[in-house]
């Protein structure tokens, strides 16, 4: 009888450490996998249209990096990471010459991110925008 | 036999996840001109020794890389036809280093050293070697290496403004690697610190005190954000690690538990 209620208390002491214990080694798993705060969305980002002259560019901060907006001399409206694909510089605006130059290693790339020489693997990315009323939003 | 696959996945999987930490360096490729000058004695031989130890070996960057040439035809390796440049001359050699490096090249031009260049002033190779270029670093400033041209004093004082930078970034550096070799995806970080690392070394091309210090706040800024992201999954893995103790705790206990269970059947 004395056993059967030590036992009773064993097996409930023993489901509660297997739960605490559960919880315990499940956290860390759960924290290597959920993805980290702050890699999520940005925030959106308002520029007005006036500020861009056409073949003109301008640098912000966004989502946590570098990036640019350009006004190509054809008026169209680009913005892209202005993180270099190669090693990561911030790319130039080479005005005279309409397109993206990094100071690093000299990658160059076009006002739509394309590589148009050097190193980098990988074309700018692109950043969706939209334009309304004389507003243009970033991201 | 499932049992034999089962390992066999979870072996794959396990060794995916080792992949980060085993990248390989950048092959250096055995072009032509190494497998001809590597053999030759002297002068003719002597750059690709050096060259193998350089930054540009490491990263993929051949002899053709800067001399021109063709890397895969022996006989017209050397020929202005296949864009051969040859060694330029003292005058030229910002020029022929600024190909690759335009940030670098035009705040060399606009600074004192820019200025002298053709008249007894140094380029790139007098401070960075030609061939065995490393990694650069502020131990690149130093009295022996300054006054072989000029006092000490000037340069002193903005490697004396650079340091704590230095050493910061040093300190970031080092943490980044070790979560490299972890498994965590560094590759932004490293990118920034990359960026920020030129940004800051290719302030002393101007050789203006009053710019580097200026500058160094905006830098240690960025420096403030990587070590910042870096704090965090610092402490996250400290908190992961607790955890991981505290399970280890509550199973002794369960043993303990069950063995105090078994002896209530005895
Ligand atoms: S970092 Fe841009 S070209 Fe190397």
């Amino acid at each position: 009888m004395e056993n059967e209620g030590r036992r009773k208390f064993l097996g409930v002491c023993v489901a509660g450490a297997t739960a605490a214990a559960a919880v315990a080694a499940g956290y860390p798993v759960f924290r290597y996998l959920a993805p980290r705060s702050g890699q999520g969305g940005a925030a959106k980002l308002v520029i007005p249209v006036g500020e861009l002259k056409e073949g003109d560019a301008k640098f912000f901060e966004f989502a946590g990096s570098s990036a640019v907006l350009i006004k190509t001399q054809s008026g169209e409206l680009v913005a892209l990471s202005a993180v270099c694909t190669h090693l990561g510089c911030i790319v130039q605006w080479v005005k005279e010459k309409q397109q993206f130059l990094c100071p690093c290693h000299g990658g160059q790339f076009s006002t739509d991110g394309t590589v148009l020489g050097g190193p980098p693997p990988r074309p700018l990315a692109k950043i969706p925008l939209t334009v309304t009323e004389g507003n243009i939003t970033i991201g | 036999m499932i049992r034999k696959n089962t390992l066999a996945i979870l072996l794959l999987a396990s060794l995916a996840f080792l992949k980060p930490a085993l990248a390989a360096p950048v092959e250096q490729p055995e072009t032509v001109c190494i497998q001809c000058h590597g053999t030759l004695p002297d002068r003719l031989g002597a750059p690709v020794k050096l060259w193998r130890s350089s930054i540009h070996a490491d990263n993929g960057i051949s002899c053709n890389g800067c001399h021109g040439g063709d890397p895969k035809d022996a006989a017209n390796a050397m020929t202005p036809q296949r864009g051969f440049l040859g060694a330029p001359k003292e005058k030229d050699i910002p020029g022929f280093c600024g190909r690759c490096h335009p940030g670098v090249y035009k705040d060399y031009l606009s600074s004192a050293h820019g200025r002298a260049l053709g008249a007894g002033g140094p380029t790139c190779v007098t401070c960075h070697g030609n061939h065995q270029v490393v990694k650069a670093s502020l131990a690149l400033i130093n009295e022996k290496s300054c006054t072989r041209c000029h006092s000490f004093d000037r340069a002193r004082a903005i490697r004396d403004a650079m340091q704590q930078t230095e050493g910061y970034i040093d300190d970031i550096s080092r943490r980044i690697a070790d979560f490299q070799v972890s498994g965590v995806d560094t590759e932004k970080m490293g990118k920034s610190l990359f960026s920020v690392r030129n940004r800051f070394h290719t302030l002393f091309h101007d050789v203006d005190v009053a710019r580097v210090k200026g500058e160094s706040a905006a830098i240690n800024k960025e420096l403030g954000k990587l070590d910042a992201a870096l704090k965090e999954i610092e402490q996250s893995h400290q908190k992961r690690r607790v955890a991981g103790g505290i399970a280890v705790g509550f199973m002794v206990l369960l043993a303990l538990l069950f063995h105090l269970m078994k002896k209530s059947y005895d």
